[in-house]
């Protein structure tokens, strides 16, 4: 624990020394909100059609909450490569911490950096008028920001424990990314998605994560997907992405980089 | 006990051996040092003994326990500085000794009574406080070393200290290493290229060459193996050539002769005496001698008495093709 802590401290230390990336990862999302937002604002009636009956804006808010948080997540472990690189994987490897302590470290860093650039997007989404019926729902809508993040930063490790060089890590994070971020109800319902594409998507932990940000923010139930199921999903993730992320940080860091 | 043993000690990446079956130890308190070209192995040889690499075959203690079965115990008693710096620049000097000293188990309550020591001790108390950014190269490298002896280590190992920094920082690291070995009474185990380096730290210098130990020995022994004098002659060509050197050979304080054409290098033990000679044979056979100087031996004539070629630059072609080799297995 103890180490896991230091790595974890050590991930914030330097995030917090690098300002202009806070805002530079923020411009992304909020294009996204404000942008598409209001594009897409006349397929209301769509929107309707599934049982929801505000703005389209207020309906993929919590889609954009959840895109910060898939991107600031998996882009998150790149610094594994320049760790390695730079030497300071092989100062931890030299020390008594174990290696599963410097990926967890690094995954609950980045976690919470997700989960704080989601909160700014939750901010600008108040800002251009998006409301919360209920204000109080903020703190479980983070904590399950903060945990499903730290599913999406062990993709991160794992992909760039794999990697051998930034090439290899951003393709394999591009090819990650989007689909799975497409493939959900974060921007459209479930519902209007092909059966096939729809049977996909219930196989995405980022659908079952929209789904209960969405009816935590607005109150609304789609999909007919209990809270429960939803939450029992996401715990599974994050649990199988510890599990693997451990593993293989573990067995990779141990090859000659 | 040894602070460091190797038995048989050999690691392959596929069919290039790049440590060759060695076997040696390092005494507790000594300062020793790896020598070699590049792509010798001395950098393999260190990944081994800080657990980064398994080794083929071969067994290495190191501060008593075994770099394979007890990895966690050897990294409990060793500190390693990396031949590049890895202090962390967006953190302050202070803030990089206390993740050095966090990763390091370093008990809480000691934690800021060990920096507060290991920062004045590389006199760089007054900056803990700036970001590591603003240091120099020098600075830098301080500042990592540092971080390797926070735990007081059993033994702490140097992968080339001095590389890429100007003469007058050299020295003064020179000085940190000789300080931190009376100090903390640490065994120090470092690689290096620099002859210099090597004879002025180093109570005992290991040459390394093509994955062996050529030769292990103090710097001063070494040294006088060859003679503690050098003795350089440049002579005419001449019919009664082979003569004259078959005459020199008889001269009693000659140890060794490498010839290079018309220059002659002579290793002697008194050469003030020997140069009358010279001139008397020379004189003898009618060799007109161009030019003769006296010197003291240099690691440098040891190393490459040992092994054949000076100190192998990076372009060399030996040395690219095998580098290549070996970065291709790792890619693998």
């Amino acid at each position: 624990m103890y180490d896991t802590y230091t790595i974890f401290w050590r991930e914030l230390k330097r995030y917090k020394k690098s300002r202009s990336g806070v805002l530079i990862r923020l411009i992304q999302p909020a294009i996204w909100i404000i942008v598409v937002g209001n594009i897409f604002s006349e397929t209301q009636p769509l929107i309707q059609s599934v049982g929801f009956d505000g703005e389209y804006i207020e309906f993929m808010a919590p889609g954009v909450i959840i895109l910060t948080a898939i991107f600031t997540s998996i882009f998150g472990g790149v610094n594994t490569l320049w760790d390695r690189r730079y030497g300071f994987m092989n100062k931890a490897l030299t020390s008594p911490i174990s290696r599963s302590a410097i990926a967890l470290g690094k995954m609950s860093a980045i976690s919470l950096i997700a989960a704080l650039q989601a909160s700014l997007i939750i901010g600008i989404a108040l800002a251009i008028g998006v409301t919360f019926p209920n204000p109080f729902m903020i703190i479980p809508i983070m904590a399950i920001v903060v945990l499903f993040s730290l599913g999406f930063s062990g993709i991160s490790v794992t992909l760039a424990a794999t990697a051998k060089s930034q090439e290899t890590f951003w393709g394999m994070i591009n090819l990650m990314g989007m689909p799975l971020f497409m493939l959900s109800p974060a921007l459209f319902p479930l519902e209007l998605l092909p059966n096939w594409l729809a049977v996909v998507a219930k196989l995405n932990p980022v659908t079952y994560t929209v789904l209960l940000v969405r009816e935590l923010m607005t109150g609304v139930s789609e999909g007919g997907i209990p809270i429960l199921i939803s939450l029992g999903v996401i715990f599974a993730f994050v649990l199988a992405m510890i599990a693997i992320a451990s593993y293989v940080f573990t067995r990779e860091v141990n090859k000659p980089f | 006990m040894y602070s460091i043993e190797t038995k048989s000690l050999t690691k392959s990446f596929g069919d290039l051996v790049a440590v060759n079956d060695i076997s040696f130890s390092v005494e507790k308190g000594e300062i020793f040092g790896f020598l070699g070209p590049n792509g010798a192995g001395k950098s393999t040889t260190m990944m081994i003994f800080t657990t980064l690499l398994k080794p083929t075959s071969g067994q290495a203690l190191v501060a008593g326990f075994d770099v394979m079965k007890n990895a966690k115990h050897v990294r409990e008693n060793i500190g390693f500085v990396q031949q590049e710096t890895t202090v962390d620049e967006y953190l302050t000097g202070r803030e990089n000794l206390l993740l050095q000293a966090r990763l390091n188990h370093i008990p809480k309550n000691e934690i800021n009574h060990r920096i507060d020591e290991v920062l004045d001790l590389i006199e760089l108390t007054d900056k803990q406080d700036q970001a590591v950014v603003t240091y120099s190269g020098g600075m830098r490298k301080r500042l990592d070393i540092a971080g390797g002896l926070l735990h007081h280590p059993k033994v702490l190992f140097l992968d080339e200290p001095t590389v890429g920094l100007d003469i007058q920082t050299r020295r003064k690291i020179w000085e940190y290493i000789k300080k931190i070995h009376t100090e903390f009474e640490m065994t120090i185990f470092l690689t290096t290229h620099y002859m210099e380096e090597a004879d002025n730290l180093c109570d005992r210098i290991g040459i390394m060459d093509h994955g062996k130990i050529q030769v292990i020995d103090s710097p001063q022994n070494m040294k006088n193996d060859l003679g503690n004098e050098i003795i350089s002659l440049l002579v005419d060509e001449s019919n009664n050539h082979n003569s004259f050197l078959s005459e020199l050979k008889k001269i009693e304080f000659i140890k060794k002769i490498n010839e290079d054409n018309l220059k002659l290098t002579l290793f002697v033990s008194n050469g003030t005496e020997v140069i009358p000679k010279i001139f008397q044979i020379s004189s003898q056979l009618e060799i007109k001698i161009t030019s003769i100087s006296l010197t003291q031996p240099t690691l440098d004539d040891v190393f490459i008495s040992y092994t054949g070629h000076e100190i192998r630059d990076d372009d060399s072609k030996y040395n690219r093709k095998r580098e290549h080799a070996k970065m291709k297995r790792l890619r693998a």
